[in-house]
Protein backbone atom coordinates (compact mmCIF):
# COMPACT_ATOMS: atom_id res chain seq x y z
CA UNK A 1 0.00 0.00 0.00
CA UNK A 2 1.40 3.24 -0.92
CA UNK A 3 0.76 5.96 1.83
CA UNK A 4 -0.52 9.64 0.23
CA UNK A 5 1.93 12.40 -0.08
CA UNK A 6 -0.05 14.86 2.05
CA UNK A 7 -0.77 12.28 4.81
CA UNK A 8 2.73 12.03 5.54
CA UNK A 9 3.00 15.30 5.33
CA UNK A 10 0.70 16.18 7.72
CA UNK A 11 2.02 13.69 9.81
CA UNK A 12 5.40 15.11 10.02
CA UNK A 13 4.08 18.48 10.66
CA UNK A 14 1.79 17.40 14.07
CA UNK A 15 5.19 15.87 14.82
CA UNK A 16 6.70 19.04 14.09
CA UNK A 17 4.32 21.41 16.17
CA UNK A 18 4.20 18.67 19.12
CA UNK A 19 7.62 18.87 19.50
CA UNK A 20 7.63 22.53 19.18
CA UNK A 21 5.09 22.62 21.84
CA UNK A 22 7.27 20.74 24.04
CA UNK A 23 9.50 23.20 23.93
CA UNK A 24 8.26 25.90 24.49
CA UNK A 25 5.75 24.69 27.20
CA UNK A 26 8.63 22.47 29.29
CA UNK A 27 11.30 25.39 29.38
CA UNK A 28 11.68 24.91 32.73
CA UNK A 29 13.15 21.97 32.16
CA UNK A 30 16.60 20.97 30.27
CA UNK A 31 15.88 17.82 29.16
CA UNK A 32 12.11 18.64 28.53
CA UNK A 33 13.29 20.64 26.06
CA UNK A 34 16.21 18.16 24.60
CA UNK A 35 13.22 15.71 23.72
CA UNK A 36 11.08 18.46 21.86
CA UNK A 37 14.05 19.11 20.51
CA UNK A 38 14.59 15.02 19.28
CA UNK A 39 10.76 15.27 18.51
CA UNK A 40 11.13 17.97 16.04
CA UNK A 41 14.22 16.50 13.98
CA UNK A 42 12.48 13.52 13.84
CA UNK A 43 9.48 15.01 11.44
CA UNK A 44 11.94 16.58 9.52
CA UNK A 45 13.81 12.50 8.83
CA UNK A 46 10.23 11.56 7.91
CA UNK A 47 9.37 14.56 5.05
CA UNK A 48 12.88 14.00 3.40
CA UNK A 49 12.62 9.97 3.85
CA UNK A 50 8.66 10.63 1.85
CA UNK A 51 10.41 13.32 -0.22
CA UNK A 52 12.65 10.74 -1.16
CA UNK A 53 10.11 8.38 -2.19
CA UNK A 54 7.99 10.84 -3.99
CA UNK A 55 11.04 11.69 -5.78
CA UNK A 56 12.26 8.79 -6.61
CA UNK A 57 15.96 9.88 -5.73
CA UNK A 58 18.00 9.01 -2.71
CA UNK A 59 18.75 12.90 -1.48
CA UNK A 60 16.38 12.69 0.86
CA UNK A 61 17.13 10.09 2.35
CA UNK A 62 20.54 11.12 2.84
CA UNK A 63 19.70 13.84 4.01
CA UNK A 64 17.71 11.73 7.01
CA UNK A 65 21.18 9.85 7.83
CA UNK A 66 23.28 12.93 8.42
CA UNK A 67 20.51 14.42 10.43
CA UNK A 68 20.70 11.29 13.02
CA UNK A 69 24.48 11.87 12.82
CA UNK A 70 23.67 15.82 13.73
CA UNK A 71 21.35 14.85 16.46
CA UNK A 72 23.33 12.64 18.19
CA UNK A 73 26.01 15.08 17.95
CA UNK A 74 24.11 17.55 19.18
CA UNK A 75 22.34 15.73 22.13
CA UNK A 76 26.26 14.29 23.29
CA UNK A 77 26.91 17.90 23.24
CA UNK A 78 23.51 19.40 25.35
CA UNK A 79 24.06 16.22 27.65
CA UNK A 80 27.94 17.34 28.17
CA UNK A 81 27.16 20.72 28.95
CA UNK A 82 23.64 19.34 31.69
CA UNK A 83 26.01 17.46 33.71
CA UNK A 84 29.10 20.37 33.85
CA UNK A 85 25.89 22.91 34.86
CA UNK A 86 24.20 20.55 37.36
CA UNK A 87 27.83 19.99 39.15
CA UNK A 88 27.45 23.33 39.93
CA UNK A 89 24.03 24.34 40.49
CA UNK A 90 22.42 21.05 41.52
CA UNK A 91 19.35 21.37 39.14
CA UNK A 92 18.21 21.27 35.45
CA UNK A 93 15.76 23.57 36.04
CA UNK A 94 15.80 26.60 33.36
CA UNK A 95 15.10 28.95 35.69
CA UNK A 96 17.86 28.63 37.80
CA UNK A 97 20.37 29.76 34.99
CA UNK A 98 19.02 33.61 35.22
CA UNK A 99 21.95 35.55 36.22
CA UNK A 100 22.25 37.47 33.16
CA UNK A 101 19.24 40.07 33.29
CA UNK A 102 17.76 38.96 29.79
CA UNK B 1 39.62 13.56 -5.59
CA UNK B 2 42.26 14.40 -8.13
CA UNK B 3 44.93 17.53 -7.54
CA UNK B 4 43.03 19.80 -9.30
CA UNK B 5 40.04 19.47 -7.01
CA UNK B 6 42.73 19.72 -3.70
CA UNK B 7 44.06 22.75 -4.91
CA UNK B 8 40.59 24.54 -5.42
CA UNK B 9 39.33 23.76 -1.63
CA UNK B 10 43.02 24.10 -0.26
CA UNK B 11 41.79 26.90 2.18
CA UNK B 12 39.09 23.53 3.71
CA UNK B 13 42.13 20.99 3.47
CA UNK B 14 44.31 23.51 5.84
CA UNK B 15 41.91 24.07 8.14
CA UNK B 16 40.83 21.04 8.86
CA UNK B 17 44.47 19.70 8.49
CA UNK B 18 45.70 22.27 11.04
CA UNK B 19 42.80 21.68 13.44
CA UNK B 20 43.85 17.96 13.88
CA UNK B 21 47.40 18.89 13.91
CA UNK B 22 46.76 20.82 16.85
CA UNK B 23 44.60 18.90 18.82
CA UNK B 24 47.21 15.58 18.67
CA UNK B 25 50.27 18.22 18.76
CA UNK B 26 48.59 19.97 21.70
CA UNK B 27 49.86 18.04 24.78
CA UNK B 28 53.69 18.32 23.83
CA UNK B 29 54.16 21.28 22.62
CA UNK B 30 54.05 24.63 24.59
CA UNK B 31 50.95 26.95 24.37
CA UNK B 32 52.40 30.16 22.66
CA UNK B 33 53.46 27.18 20.00
CA UNK B 34 50.20 25.82 19.28
CA UNK B 35 48.52 29.43 19.03
CA UNK B 36 51.45 30.30 16.56
CA UNK B 37 50.40 27.23 14.48
CA UNK B 38 46.75 28.02 14.58
CA UNK B 39 47.63 31.55 13.21
CA UNK B 40 49.41 30.81 10.27
CA UNK B 41 47.45 28.07 9.51
CA UNK B 42 44.44 30.10 9.70
CA UNK B 43 46.23 33.00 7.47
CA UNK B 44 47.39 30.59 5.23
CA UNK B 45 43.45 29.55 4.24
CA UNK B 46 42.48 33.20 3.45
CA UNK B 47 45.82 34.01 2.02
CA UNK B 48 45.24 30.66 -0.33
CA UNK B 49 41.85 31.02 -1.48
CA UNK B 50 42.93 35.37 -2.74
CA UNK B 51 45.52 33.90 -4.45
CA UNK B 52 44.19 30.96 -6.06
CA UNK B 53 43.36 32.03 -9.79
CA UNK B 54 41.27 29.44 -10.90
CA UNK B 55 38.25 30.46 -9.99
CA UNK B 56 35.08 27.70 -11.43
CA UNK B 57 37.35 25.36 -11.90
CA UNK B 58 35.51 22.12 -12.25
CA UNK B 59 35.52 20.56 -9.32
CA UNK B 60 34.38 16.46 -9.29
CA UNK B 61 33.54 16.36 -5.95
CA UNK B 62 29.74 16.60 -4.90
CA UNK B 63 28.34 19.99 -3.14
CA UNK B 64 31.39 22.02 -3.32
CA UNK B 65 32.88 24.33 -5.56
CA UNK B 66 35.44 27.09 -5.60
CA UNK B 67 33.26 30.26 -6.97
CA UNK B 68 33.77 33.62 -6.74
CA UNK B 69 31.93 34.16 -3.72
CA UNK B 70 34.23 31.32 -2.42
CA UNK B 71 36.79 33.59 -3.43
CA UNK B 72 35.07 36.89 -1.53
CA UNK B 73 34.11 35.15 1.54
CA UNK B 74 36.99 32.69 2.96
CA UNK B 75 39.16 35.55 3.10
CA UNK B 76 36.85 37.24 5.19
CA UNK B 77 36.40 34.49 7.20
CA UNK B 78 40.29 33.64 7.99
CA UNK B 79 40.36 37.12 8.94
CA UNK B 80 38.19 36.93 11.50
CA UNK B 81 39.71 33.40 12.84
CA UNK B 82 43.11 34.94 12.84
CA UNK B 83 42.27 37.88 14.49
CA UNK B 84 40.55 36.04 17.12
CA UNK B 85 43.38 33.37 17.75
CA UNK B 86 46.03 36.82 18.00
CA UNK B 87 43.76 38.41 20.73
CA UNK B 88 43.02 35.36 22.53
CA UNK B 89 46.44 33.82 23.57
CA UNK B 90 47.05 36.32 25.95
CA UNK B 91 43.76 36.90 27.02
CA UNK B 92 43.35 32.67 27.70
CA UNK B 93 46.62 32.82 30.11
CA UNK B 94 45.01 36.18 31.60
CA UNK B 95 41.72 34.13 31.96
CA UNK B 96 42.78 30.57 32.85
CA UNK B 97 41.65 29.06 29.49
CA UNK B 98 43.77 26.19 29.47
CA UNK B 99 44.19 23.70 26.32
CA UNK B 100 44.70 23.44 22.75
CA UNK B 101 40.70 22.67 22.26
CA UNK B 102 40.20 26.45 21.90
CA UNK B 103 42.84 27.03 19.34
CA UNK B 104 41.36 23.56 17.41
CA UNK B 105 37.84 24.53 18.17
CA UNK B 106 38.51 28.22 16.29
CA UNK B 107 40.13 26.01 13.72
CA UNK B 108 37.38 23.55 13.07
CA UNK B 109 34.65 26.66 12.91
CA UNK B 110 36.96 27.88 10.40
CA UNK B 111 36.56 24.59 8.49
CA UNK B 112 33.05 24.96 8.40
CA UNK B 113 32.74 28.21 7.61
CA UNK B 114 34.94 27.62 4.46
CA UNK B 115 32.67 24.94 3.56
CA UNK B 116 29.71 26.88 3.75
CA UNK B 117 31.30 29.35 1.33
CA UNK B 118 31.79 26.79 -1.25
CA UNK B 119 28.59 24.81 -0.84
CA UNK B 120 26.61 23.90 -3.98
CA UNK B 121 23.82 22.11 -2.55
CA UNK B 122 21.72 22.11 0.33
CA UNK B 123 23.01 19.07 2.52
CA UNK B 124 26.22 20.79 2.29
CA UNK B 125 24.85 23.98 3.32
CA UNK B 126 23.07 22.81 6.16
CA UNK B 127 25.89 20.31 7.24
CA UNK B 128 28.10 23.56 7.14
CA UNK B 129 26.10 25.85 9.06
CA UNK B 130 25.54 23.70 11.85
CA UNK B 131 29.13 22.79 12.34
CA UNK B 132 29.80 26.49 12.40
CA UNK B 133 26.64 26.85 15.65
CA UNK B 134 28.20 23.84 16.99
CA UNK B 135 31.74 25.25 17.54
CA UNK B 136 30.55 28.53 18.48
CA UNK B 137 28.45 26.55 21.60
CA UNK B 138 31.71 25.54 23.13
CA UNK B 139 33.53 28.37 22.21
CA UNK B 140 30.89 30.46 24.18
CA UNK B 141 30.98 28.01 27.17
CA UNK B 142 34.67 27.34 27.45
CA UNK B 143 35.46 29.99 30.18
CA UNK B 144 35.00 27.38 33.16
CA UNK B 145 36.04 30.40 35.63
CA UNK B 146 33.09 32.75 35.38
CA UNK B 147 29.28 31.20 35.77
CA UNK B 148 27.74 33.31 33.12
CA UNK B 149 29.80 30.94 30.71
CA UNK B 150 28.32 27.98 31.11
CA UNK B 151 24.94 29.52 30.96
CA UNK B 152 25.51 31.34 28.05
CA UNK B 153 26.42 28.72 26.46
CA UNK B 154 23.12 26.22 27.44
CA UNK B 155 21.03 29.36 26.40
CA UNK B 156 22.98 29.32 22.89
CA UNK B 157 22.80 25.88 22.48
CA UNK B 158 18.88 25.26 23.09
CA UNK B 159 18.16 28.93 21.20
CA UNK B 160 20.40 27.19 18.68
CA UNK B 161 18.97 23.73 18.21
CA UNK B 162 15.61 24.72 18.03
CA UNK B 163 16.39 26.76 15.14
CA UNK B 164 18.48 23.73 13.45
CA UNK B 165 14.95 22.19 13.34
CA UNK B 166 13.12 24.74 12.16
CA UNK B 167 15.63 25.01 9.53
CA UNK B 168 15.75 21.41 8.44
CA UNK B 169 12.25 21.35 8.14
CA UNK B 170 12.02 24.23 5.74
CA UNK B 171 14.58 22.20 4.07
CA UNK B 172 12.72 19.01 3.71
CA UNK B 173 9.54 20.64 2.90
CA UNK B 174 11.67 23.08 -0.31
CA UNK B 175 13.26 19.12 -0.96
CA UNK B 176 9.44 17.48 -0.87
CA UNK B 177 8.37 20.18 -3.10
CA UNK B 178 10.86 20.88 -5.94
CA UNK B 179 12.58 17.29 -5.78
CA UNK B 180 16.37 18.44 -5.60
CA UNK B 181 19.04 19.49 -3.41
CA UNK B 182 20.92 21.76 -5.85
CA UNK B 183 21.25 25.30 -5.10
CA UNK B 184 20.16 26.26 -9.08
CA UNK B 185 17.47 25.80 -10.41
CA UNK B 186 15.35 24.58 -7.55
CA UNK B 187 12.24 24.88 -9.78
CA UNK B 188 8.27 24.98 -7.80
CA UNK B 189 5.75 23.29 -10.21
CA UNK B 190 2.61 25.09 -9.28
CA UNK B 191 0.99 22.35 -7.51
CA UNK B 192 3.40 21.85 -4.67
CA UNK B 193 3.86 25.58 -4.40
CA UNK B 194 2.38 25.92 -1.08
CA UNK B 195 4.21 23.41 0.32
CA UNK B 196 7.84 25.19 -0.58
CA UNK B 197 6.17 28.52 0.09
CA UNK B 198 6.12 26.95 3.55
CA UNK B 199 9.59 25.32 3.50
CA UNK B 200 10.62 29.25 2.67
CA UNK B 201 8.70 30.39 5.52
CA UNK B 202 10.33 28.42 7.56
CA UNK B 203 13.59 28.72 6.45
CA UNK B 204 13.46 32.74 6.92
CA UNK B 205 12.54 32.14 10.73
CA UNK B 206 15.46 29.77 11.45
CA UNK B 207 17.24 32.19 9.87
CA UNK B 208 16.08 35.20 11.79
CA UNK B 209 17.62 33.06 14.83
CA UNK B 210 20.87 32.90 13.40
CA UNK B 211 20.80 36.72 12.27
CA UNK B 212 19.26 37.68 15.78
CA UNK B 213 16.65 39.77 14.16
CA UNK B 214 13.69 40.67 15.82
CA UNK B 215 11.53 38.69 17.54
CA UNK B 216 14.39 36.10 17.74
CA UNK B 217 16.84 38.31 19.04
CA UNK B 218 16.23 37.33 22.93
CA UNK B 219 19.56 35.44 23.68
CA UNK B 220 21.89 37.55 21.77
CA UNK B 221 22.70 39.67 24.74
CA UNK B 222 22.98 36.64 26.91
CA UNK B 223 25.43 35.22 24.79
CA UNK B 224 27.58 38.24 23.85
CA UNK B 225 27.65 38.84 27.70
CA UNK B 226 28.22 35.28 28.96
CA UNK B 227 30.86 34.69 25.74
CA UNK B 228 34.93 35.73 26.55
CA UNK B 229 35.57 38.68 24.83
CA UNK B 230 37.92 37.18 21.35
CA UNK B 231 34.90 34.93 21.36
CA UNK B 232 32.03 37.15 21.06
CA UNK B 233 34.32 38.88 18.46
CA UNK B 234 34.25 35.75 16.57
CA UNK B 235 30.60 34.79 17.05
CA UNK B 236 29.29 38.29 16.21
CA UNK B 237 31.50 38.34 12.48
CA UNK B 238 31.85 34.71 11.49
CA UNK B 239 28.62 33.56 12.42
CA UNK B 240 26.42 36.04 11.26
CA UNK B 241 28.18 36.58 8.10
CA UNK B 242 27.82 33.11 7.62
CA UNK B 243 23.99 33.37 8.52
CA UNK B 244 23.91 35.91 5.82
CA UNK B 245 25.80 34.11 3.16
CA UNK B 246 23.89 30.94 4.27
CA UNK B 247 20.38 33.29 3.01
CA UNK B 248 22.16 34.78 0.27
CA UNK B 249 23.21 31.47 -1.30
CA UNK B 250 19.46 30.32 -1.22
CA UNK B 251 17.87 33.53 -2.79
CA UNK B 252 20.40 34.42 -5.13
CA UNK B 253 20.51 31.07 -7.10
CA UNK B 254 16.73 29.71 -6.68
CA UNK B 255 14.46 32.55 -7.44
CA UNK B 256 13.04 33.71 -4.36
CA UNK B 257 9.15 33.46 -4.14
CA UNK B 258 7.09 37.28 -3.72
CA UNK B 259 5.73 35.54 -0.36
CA UNK B 260 9.27 36.33 1.99
CA UNK B 261 8.94 39.67 0.99
CA UNK B 262 6.49 40.89 3.86
CA UNK B 263 7.63 38.71 6.98
CA UNK B 264 11.95 39.74 5.95
CA UNK B 265 10.29 43.33 5.97
CA UNK B 266 8.68 43.50 9.46
CA UNK B 267 11.83 41.77 10.72
CA UNK B 268 13.91 44.28 9.29
CA UNK B 269 12.28 46.87 10.41
CA UNK B 270 11.85 45.20 13.88
CA UNK B 271 15.52 44.98 14.42
CA UNK B 272 16.22 47.90 13.00
CA UNK B 273 14.21 50.43 15.31
CA UNK B 274 13.88 47.37 18.71
CA UNK B 275 17.88 46.84 18.25
CA UNK B 276 19.17 50.54 17.80
CA UNK B 277 16.38 51.79 21.13
CA UNK B 278 17.29 49.04 23.01
CA UNK B 279 21.20 49.56 23.03
CA UNK B 280 20.55 53.27 24.15
CA UNK B 281 19.79 51.98 27.62
CA UNK B 282 22.63 49.46 28.08
CA UNK B 283 24.57 49.81 30.89
CA UNK B 284 27.69 46.65 30.20
CA UNK B 285 29.29 47.35 26.70
CA UNK B 286 28.68 43.79 25.71
CA UNK B 287 25.05 44.14 26.01
CA UNK B 288 25.03 47.18 23.77
CA UNK B 289 27.61 45.88 21.46
CA UNK B 290 25.01 42.79 20.81
CA UNK B 291 22.00 45.48 20.63
CA UNK B 292 23.77 46.82 17.84
CA UNK B 293 24.41 43.85 16.28
CA UNK B 294 20.58 43.37 16.22
CA UNK B 295 20.24 46.64 14.62
CA UNK B 296 23.19 45.84 11.83
CA UNK B 297 22.19 42.98 11.17
CA UNK B 298 18.63 44.62 10.71
CA UNK B 299 20.30 46.87 7.69
CA UNK B 300 21.68 43.81 6.38
CA UNK B 301 17.75 42.24 5.91
CA UNK B 302 17.22 45.61 4.38
CA UNK B 303 19.40 45.17 1.96
CA UNK B 304 18.50 41.50 0.83
CA UNK B 305 15.08 42.18 0.87
CA UNK B 306 15.47 43.99 -2.27
CA UNK B 307 16.57 41.33 -4.09
CA UNK B 308 18.85 43.02 -6.64
CA UNK B 309 22.29 42.47 -7.74
CA UNK B 310 22.85 45.81 -6.05
CA UNK B 311 21.70 44.34 -2.95
CA UNK B 312 23.73 41.45 -2.41
CA UNK B 313 26.72 42.99 -3.39
CA UNK B 314 25.94 45.22 -0.35
CA UNK B 315 25.32 42.70 1.96
CA UNK B 316 28.67 40.63 1.13
CA UNK B 317 30.16 44.12 1.36
CA UNK B 318 28.60 45.27 4.82
CA UNK B 319 29.60 41.84 6.23
CA UNK B 320 33.38 42.60 5.67
CA UNK B 321 33.17 45.89 7.09
CA UNK B 322 31.30 44.56 10.22
CA UNK B 323 33.43 42.11 10.38
CA UNK B 324 36.49 44.83 10.89
CA UNK B 325 34.58 47.03 13.14
CA UNK B 326 33.23 44.20 15.74
CA UNK B 327 36.56 42.20 16.23
CA UNK B 328 38.70 46.13 16.72
CA UNK B 329 35.72 46.95 19.21
CA UNK B 330 35.71 43.55 20.75
CA UNK B 331 39.57 43.35 20.41
CA UNK B 332 40.00 46.67 22.07
CA UNK B 333 37.67 45.06 25.33
CA UNK B 334 39.12 41.88 25.36
CA UNK B 335 42.78 43.61 25.17
CA UNK B 336 41.50 46.03 28.45
CA UNK B 337 40.24 42.79 30.31
CA UNK B 338 42.06 41.55 32.97
CA UNK B 339 41.48 38.76 35.45
CA UNK B 340 38.04 40.38 35.39
CA UNK B 341 36.16 40.97 32.30
CA UNK B 342 35.40 44.98 31.91
CA UNK B 343 32.11 45.15 31.23
CA UNK B 344 30.44 48.15 32.26
CA UNK B 345 30.81 51.29 30.70
CA UNK B 346 31.99 53.32 33.55
CA UNK B 347 35.06 51.09 34.11
CA UNK B 348 36.03 52.30 30.90
CA UNK B 349 36.24 56.00 32.23
CA UNK B 350 39.20 57.88 31.34
CA UNK B 351 41.05 55.09 29.74
CA UNK B 352 41.28 57.00 26.15
CA UNK B 353 44.45 58.45 28.46
CA UNK B 354 45.97 55.71 30.46
CA UNK B 355 45.88 53.18 27.58
CA UNK B 356 46.18 55.28 24.64
CA UNK B 357 46.83 53.13 21.68
CA UNK B 358 43.49 50.49 22.46
CA UNK B 359 41.55 53.68 23.42
CA UNK B 360 41.91 54.68 20.46
CA UNK B 361 40.98 51.59 18.73
CA UNK B 362 37.77 51.39 20.19
CA UNK B 363 36.80 54.79 19.93
CA UNK B 364 37.30 54.47 16.19
CA UNK B 365 35.55 51.08 15.97
CA UNK B 366 32.33 53.00 17.54
CA UNK B 367 33.16 55.60 15.12
CA UNK B 368 33.10 53.33 12.47
CA UNK B 369 29.76 51.48 13.92
CA UNK B 370 27.93 54.66 14.13
CA UNK B 371 28.52 54.94 10.28
CA UNK B 372 30.78 57.96 10.61
CA UNK B 373 33.00 59.41 7.11
CA UNK B 374 35.74 58.68 6.38
CA UNK B 375 35.67 55.02 8.51
CA UNK B 376 34.24 51.67 6.80
CA UNK B 377 31.25 51.80 8.32
CA UNK B 378 29.90 55.22 6.88
CA UNK B 379 30.47 53.52 3.11
CA UNK B 380 28.87 50.06 3.82
CA UNK B 381 25.74 51.69 5.61
CA UNK B 382 25.75 54.46 2.05
CA UNK B 383 25.72 50.98 0.20
CA UNK B 384 23.02 49.19 2.05
CA UNK B 385 20.54 52.46 2.01
CA UNK B 386 21.36 53.37 -1.47
CA UNK B 387 20.62 49.46 -2.67
CA UNK B 388 17.23 50.25 -0.50
CA UNK B 389 16.09 53.25 -2.04
CA UNK B 390 17.23 51.73 -5.71
CA UNK B 391 15.26 48.61 -4.82
CA UNK B 392 12.14 50.57 -4.32
CA UNK B 393 12.28 50.20 -0.39
CA UNK B 394 12.37 54.13 0.32
CA UNK B 395 9.90 54.28 3.46
CA UNK B 396 11.99 50.97 4.93
CA UNK B 397 15.22 53.05 3.86
CA UNK B 398 14.21 56.47 5.65
CA UNK B 399 13.16 54.68 8.77
CA UNK B 400 16.80 53.05 8.75
CA UNK B 401 18.78 56.18 7.96
CA UNK B 402 16.66 57.59 11.29
CA UNK B 403 17.32 55.03 13.77
CA UNK B 404 21.07 55.01 12.64
CA UNK B 405 21.18 58.52 13.69
CA UNK B 406 19.56 57.51 16.86
CA UNK B 407 22.49 54.82 17.21
CA UNK B 408 25.22 57.83 16.78
CA UNK B 409 24.35 58.45 20.53
CA UNK B 410 25.14 55.38 22.43
CA UNK B 411 28.35 54.85 20.26
CA UNK B 412 29.39 58.55 21.35
CA UNK B 413 28.78 57.73 24.52
CA UNK B 414 31.63 55.21 24.96
CA UNK B 415 33.97 57.76 23.37
CA UNK B 416 32.90 60.39 25.26
CA UNK B 417 33.35 58.10 28.56
CA UNK B 418 37.08 57.30 27.12
CA UNK B 419 38.25 60.92 26.81
CA UNK B 420 36.13 63.52 28.64
CA UNK B 421 34.70 62.46 31.56
CA UNK B 422 36.53 62.17 34.92
CA UNK B 423 35.92 59.00 36.96
CA UNK B 424 33.32 59.36 39.90
CA UNK B 425 34.76 58.31 43.04
CA UNK B 426 36.98 55.50 42.58
CA UNK B 427 39.55 55.45 39.37
CA UNK B 428 38.70 52.37 37.60
CA UNK B 429 41.22 49.77 37.55
CA UNK B 430 44.26 50.19 35.24
CA UNK B 431 44.43 48.10 32.12
CA UNK B 432 47.70 45.71 32.23
CA UNK B 433 50.12 46.38 29.03
CA UNK B 434 49.09 45.42 25.84
CA UNK B 435 50.91 42.40 23.92
CA UNK B 436 52.63 42.40 20.46
CA UNK B 437 49.95 40.11 19.43
CA UNK B 438 47.35 42.09 20.50
CA UNK B 439 48.13 45.58 19.39
CA UNK B 440 49.22 43.25 15.83
CA UNK B 441 45.44 42.30 15.54
CA UNK B 442 44.60 45.42 16.98
CA UNK B 443 45.87 47.37 14.02
CA UNK B 444 44.73 45.41 10.96
CA UNK B 445 40.93 45.79 12.43
CA UNK B 446 42.17 49.47 12.42
CA UNK B 447 44.02 49.24 9.08
CA UNK B 448 41.07 47.84 7.26
CA UNK B 449 38.51 49.87 8.79
CA UNK B 450 40.16 53.28 7.59
CA UNK B 451 41.36 51.87 4.25
CA UNK B 452 38.13 50.13 3.28
CA UNK B 453 36.57 53.30 4.14
CA UNK B 454 38.59 55.51 1.99
CA UNK B 455 39.85 53.51 -0.94
CA UNK B 456 37.03 50.89 -1.71
CA UNK B 457 38.17 50.07 -5.11
CA UNK B 458 39.83 46.59 -4.61
CA UNK B 459 37.18 45.02 -2.66
CA UNK B 460 34.53 46.42 -4.86
CA UNK B 461 36.28 44.99 -7.96
CA UNK B 462 36.21 41.65 -5.88
CA UNK B 463 32.65 41.85 -4.83
CA UNK B 464 32.03 42.32 -8.40
CA UNK B 465 33.98 39.07 -9.67
CA UNK B 466 31.98 37.06 -6.76
CA UNK B 467 28.53 38.02 -8.06
CA UNK B 468 29.34 38.20 -11.74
Amino acid sequence: MIIPFYHVLILASLLFGMGLACVVAWRTNVIMMLIGIEIMLNSVMLTFVEGSARWGIADGQLFALMLIALTSAEVSLALAMVVYLHRRKQSVNTDDYGSMNG
Amino acid sequence: MSVTDALAIMPILIAAGAALLVLLAGPFLQARSISWIAVVAAAAAGVWAVVYPAVGATVTLPGLAFTGLSQFLIPVFSAAATLTLLLSHDYNQRRGIKGEEFQATVLFTLFALCVLACATNLLILFLAIESVSFAFYILVSLDLEREESGEAGLKYLLMGAVAAAIVAFGISLIFAGTGTLALTGAFAPEATRPIVSAGWGLVVIGIAFKLSLVPAHLWTPDVYQGAPAPVAAFLSTGSKVAAAAFFLLLLAFSRPLAEIHLPLYLLSLGSMVIGNLAALLQKNIKRMLAYSSIAHMGYLALALLTGSREGYSAVLLYGAIYTAMNLAAFGAIASLSGAEERGELTAYTGLGHTAPFRGAILALAMLALAGIPPTAGFLGKFYIFYAAIRGGETTLAIIGIVTAAISAYFYLKVVVQLYMREPEGAAPAAPHQGTPAESLALTCAAVAILFIGIYPSPILRVLDAALR
